[in-house]
């Protein structure tokens, strides 16, 4: 959740967006390794998607899991892991729609 | 080391923790047992060097512990043999007192890591919040 | 199966094995002084327990339980009684091999791993208790 953060923040610092893959390496830390889904050079659009379709697996994962953990089939701890980093994704994710919805009504009502 | 690297790490640690319960859980129940020799898991930072920094989870331990299903790189073997009680006629090996001071330890750990994990994700939530 | 699940199970079948445990001592002591009741007649013999472990098939968790009920083949006890109703043409009665005071530290023991077993599942509910706990209140 932070790293994406990060990225996020470092769109608005540098204006120059291949800047950004080299910016993202140093960001995520030399000792975490790139999982196969991650991109290295990062728009906002990705960065979006990427979030929110985070968002939506860890939702999905917190519901399998806590189905499972209804029937009594699983682990109480993993119910509880999933719980958790879905409300972190999810909360993540509310936030950044909410700033994006007011940028839009702010760049909105704007007088060309 | 980030925040979410947290939440993995408290996972590992609560796993090998519940394992180390059970462990102990057995060791007590089998105190009169004959023959029965105490059992304790691989430490921690043993379980984490085999696991890799990458926290990806290798096979490379079969469960040798009953048919209770392990994480794959816990391991369950014979304790060394307590100097005070030593190994007694019926070949039982269990100390009640040492197996109850790992019980103490297990849950001071495992508090530590609940409430680490709680206000971690609280904190995680204060972040985004307005 | 949960390792806390199972060490509640595991430690609940300890339980149950001390209090068996802890009746068989209970019926030794009672019987300590049980005669036969025709002369020459065999007296009470002392009862022991041995324990084993044993694999639950439905939750693939080992759990400890009572092996063989047996019979302590030791001799018996002789005393001088010749009133008894138990006792041979030279007035002796054969007593039962119980030995009180070993009777007695055999049953402080078990009362010392049923207290651990309670503590086990006591701390394993407490555990999971603070697992859930994770939920609570996050906001």
């Amino acid at each position: 959740m932070i790293d994406k953060i990060n990225q996020l923040s470092s769109l608005s610092l540098t204006r120059d967006l291949d800047g950004i893959s080299s910016v993202s390496t140093d960001l995520t830390g030399a000792t975490r390794e790139k999982t196969p889904g991650e991109q290295t050079s990062m728009s906002f659009a990705s960065v979006l998607g990427n979030m929110s379709v985070d968002a939506m697996n860890n939702l999905k994962k917190a519901e399998v899991a806590s189905f499972e953990g209804i029937q009594g089939k699983a682990n109480t701890r993993e119910v509880v892991d999933a719980v958790l980093s879905a409300e972190q994704s999810l909360q993540t994710a509310i936030a950044l729609r909410d700033k994006i919805v007011s940028a839009y009504l702010e760049v909105s009502k704007m007088q060309i | 080391m980030e925040p979410i690297q947290l939440f993995e790490l408290a996972s590992r640690q609560a796993e090998w923790l519940s394992i180390r319960q059970e462990v102990v859980a057995t060791n007590i129940a089998n105190a009169n047992t004959p023959k029965y020799q105490g059992k304790d898991v691989s430490p921690f930072e043993a379980v984490m060097q085999s696991t890799g920094t990458t926290m990806g989870m290798a096979k490379t331990h079969a469960a040798h512990f009953g048919s209770s299903t392990l994480s794959d790189n816990i391991e369950v073997r014979n304790s060394k043999v307590n100097n005070e009680i030593g190994v007694q006629e019926s070949g039982n090996t269990i100390a009640l007192a040492e197996e109850m001071t790992k019980t103490g330890e297990i849950k001071r750990q495992y508090e530590l890591n609940a409430n680490l994990v709680k206000t971690f994700h609280r904190m995680m939530l204060m972040t985004v919040k307005r | 199966m949960d390792p806390l699940s199972a060490a509640s199970k595991i430690a609940g079948s300890g339980l149950e094995v001390q209090s068996t445990r802890l009746r068989i001592v209970s019926e030794n002591i009672a019987n300590a002084r049980s005669t036969g009741d025709t002369p020459g007649a065999d007296p009470y013999r002392r009862k022991t327990v041995t324990f084993g472990t044993e694999l639950d098939r439905a939750s693939g968790v080992e759990r400890v339980t009572v092996k063989k009920l047996g019979e302590d083949r030791g001799k018996y006890i002789e005393e001088y009684d010749p009133g008894s109703p138990a006792a041979d043409a030279n007035g002796i009665v054969k007593m039962p091999n119980v030995n009180i005071l070993i009777e007695m530290a055999d049953m402080r023991e078990a009362n010392r791993s049923y207290d651990a077993n309670l503590q086990m599942i006591k701390q394993t509910r407490e555990l999971v208790s603070a697992t859930i706990d994770l939920l609570k209140a996050s906001q």
